[in-house]
């Protein structure tokens, strides 16, 4: 046990102490701050927020876009889309402004417009999210050109639907109006795929370096296999929630601030529950995750090989972010509701569910019984063969070793 | 009470046999050899020994009984595969590894220091270890096998790319140990560079024992009747008692070889009567190269 606890403490403070773990620790909540800065200050003109987003516009969403229309509906531009619209009387002049590029695009809206309902849009390439925009600048130009006798109706069509959602669920939750509210899924997603497959890789990465520095053998000597086990996996799991707790405490900070740029209210927060069932996934899927990390540290012989090896671990965790769209828009879907019980995928697809909407209490109860007994299985695994002859051995790593070692037929 | 008794051990892993019923016993305070040409199983053996891995058949006791882990304290191991951390300073990696081996925390750094002074590595004791010479790596080694006082030392190779100067301060170090009464067992293939040091040896080929015993008694079975001669006189064709004589190199050095009945000390007054200057006379015992070679050759065994 006294030497379980070493190994712990060194791997801790080594870990901890490494320049690229301080790096990533502090980088990714300062990306998150400059991002928000910028984001929601994107509009005010100071300093160097003004300057990033100078920076993260594009030239092109500068200049106008050039208008012609033949059937006269449109007869001079509204002051508030001056700088947005020019309007022309030849086909020929908006033509050479487009090709010397004074105006990004050129709507030509023919005579037979009423009639048709065709515009016909020059553009030198295609971009579709700034087309979208322009678009609808130009639908609302003629919308109001056409209602301008019906100033009301004009009104109504130009205003979006206000939706106020009553929820029939007990627990506080979020505006679903709110921006975040969209967001959030996605960010507790990243996070969490981040934490658990950062810390498992650091377990590969401890003990692959020590097969490749050699320094096992002397370990051997002096502790058991399992103690060096045990030691690294408590160590790790640590690291990643000193990590869970750096991130998302930056994270609430940050959305406290960005609540002040976007003017959302102050008390905005994730129900209390998540972060129960949070750390609870988090612990489980970490162990599942270290402990085929380490399985597969034991039996690679070298970094390059341990990263091919990974990369078939990683697959599992990568299907919940390749399919995080579909979960977060029906969040008691069949899909959301399998990936989440299936124990490869449910540490990170439960989560998403859980920041997304409310999950049946069953469902989680059975995630969690299936991933408990997933970990332990995984554990036992590897803990037979983590063993000195495989720690040992320069033998190539192969996916049908590792299935066998996992099944006790090696 | 003895310090390693290795009864029958056979280890196989998969088809290939590494070692096939070995038996040795190491002494308390003796220098033992393990010997062998590379691949011969010694490694195996010492890991075997050291509970590493488990034998396939066979036992092994240290210090009277099975392997535990307040006895792991009390062995230190320089594996042939030297390893250290790469990516810490040198003295947080010394004090890690004495830590594992039971030292309190002040007492490791007291006794790291100390050894790092008498090996020169104070001034680079904050460097990284991937930053330091291989003589100096190897220096950190040997530390970290000896810093937690060990009663039984494992060296694996211990002369493996060494140059003169430190293969000396290994040897000066091995002695030492041996004078503080630790039992010391060196495994190499390197026969000739432990023929000075060694008290008992077992030689091991192709995972089986083929000779074991003491040093001197095993030379003494392989010795021919013969003696080394070095003078500038010339000598006669025929001496009383000299079957056959051969010049052994340009240095005015021969072997003669003895009629069986004649003792050395007979033909020594012989060669005083022939009135020849005598520079060195001394009985030829055959090195332990030749002596493997001659063992593996009359068991018919290959060897590389």
């Amino acid at each position: 046990m006294k030497k379980t606890l070493i190994v712990l403490k060194n791997e801790l403070l080594t870990t901890i102490k490494r320049k690229s773990f301080i790096l990533t620790l502090l980088l990714l909540p300062l990306i998150g701050l400059i991002f928000t800065i910028v984001v929601g200050n994107r509009d005010q003109t100071s300093g160097i927020t003004s300057l990033i987003s100078k920076l993260t516009t594009t030239e092109e969403e500068n200049l106008l876009i050039g208008l012609m229309d033949e059937t006269k509906n449109i007869t001079e531009i509204p002051d508030k889309h001056k700088d947005q619209i020019k309007l022309y009387t030849t086909q020929k002049s908006a033509k050479f402004d487009l090709d010397s590029g004074i105006i990004k695009a050129f709507y030509f809206i023919p005579e037979d417009y009423v009639q048709k309902g065709k515009i016909v849009v020059y553009r030198p390439d295609f971009n579709p999210l700034s087309a979208g925009n322009d678009n609808y600048l130009i639908e609302t130009l003629i919308n109001s050109a056409l209602l301008s006798e019906n100033p009301e109706i004009m009104n109504l069509v130009n205003t979006v639907p206000e939706f106020k959602t009553e929820l029939l669920t007990p627990e506080p939750q979020r505006d679903p109006e709110h921006q975040l509210t969209f967001f959030l899924p996605y960010i507790v997603t990243l996070l969490f795929y981040i934490v658990i497959l950062g810390s498992s890789s650091m377990m590969l990465n401890s003990i692959t370096n020590e097969k490749s520095n050699r320094v096992i053998e002397i370990l051997l000597t002096s502790i058991t296999p399992m103690q060096l086990l045990s030691g690294k996996i408590v160590a790790l799991g640590l690291v990643g929630l000193l990590q869970t707790i750096v991130w998302s405490g930056t994270g609430l900070f940050i959305l406290r601030l960005s609540g002040r740029s976007f003017a959302l209210p102050i008390e905005f927060q994730l129900p209390t529950s998540i972060l129960v069932w949070g750390i609870i996934f988090f612990i489980l899927g970490f162990i599942l995750y270290a402990s085929l990390m380490a399985g597969v540290g034991a039996l690679v012989s070298n970094i390059k090989e341990a990263s091919q090896a990974t990369t078939i671990l990683v697959i599992p965790m990568v299907i919940p972010l390749v399919l995080l769209a579909p979960v977060i828009e029906n969040s008691n879907g069949t899909l959301a509701v399998i990936l989440s019980l299936f124990p490869f995928t449910s540490p990170v697809s439960m989560m998403t569910r859980l920041s997304a909407g409310s999950v049946p209490i069953w469902q989680i109860m059975l995630a969690i019984i299936l991933l408990l007994f997933s970990a332990y299985w995984i554990v036992r695994s590897v803990s037979g063969f983590f063993r000195a002859q495989y720690l040992l051995s320069g033998k190539e790593f192969k996916i049908k070793y590792f299935i066998d070692a996992m099944l006790g037929r090696i | 009470m003895n310090t390693i008794e290795v009864n029958n051990i056979s280890k196989t892993f998969g088809s290939q046999i590494a070692l096939d019923q070995v038996s040795f016993e190491v002494k308390p305070g003796e220098i033992f050899g393990l010997l062998g040409p590379n691949g011969a199983g010694k490694t195996t053996c010492i890991r075997i020994v050291l509970d590493i891995f488990k034998p396939d058949n066979g036992s092994v006791k240290i210090f009277g009984n099975g392997m535990s882990e307040g006895k792991k304290d009390q062995i230190g191991y320089l594996p042939e595969e030297r390893g250290l951390y790469q990516d810490i300073n040198l003295e947080e990696c010394l004090n890690y590894l004495a830590l594992l081996k039971g030292l309190s925390s002040s007492e490791s750094h007291k006794r790291i220091n100390e050894y790092l002074v008498r090996f020169n590595l104070d001034e680079h004791k904050k460097k990284k270890v991937k930053e330091l010479s291989k003589g100096m790596q190897q220096k950190a080694q040997l530390i970290t096998t000896l810093v937690h006082d060990p009663k039984l030392v494992i060296i694996d190779e211990p002369f493996s790319a060494l140059d003169p100067v430190n293969t000396q301060m290994v040897k000066d170090i091995l002695r030492e140990q041996r004078d503080l009464g630790k039992t010391i067992v060196m495994c190499t293939h390197q026969m000739h560079q432990v023929e000075e040091l060694c008290d008992r040896l077992v030689l091991i080929n192709q995972g089986k024992s083929v000779l074991y015993g003491a040093l001197i008694e095993v030379q003494k079975t392989y010795a021919g009747h013969a003696i080394h001669i070095r003078t500038e006189d010339q000598i006669p064709n025929y001496l009383p008692g000299m079957k056959e004589i051969k010049r052994l190199e340009n240095h005015h050095l021969y072997q003669v070889d003895l009629d069986p009945e004649v003792f050395p000390q007979e033909f020594l007054k012989s060669l005083v009567a022939a009135n020849i200057n005598i520079d060195q006379f001394e009985i030829a015992s055959p090195t332990l190269d030749e002596i493997f070679i001659q063992v593996v050759t009359e068991s018919g065994m290959k060897y590389e």
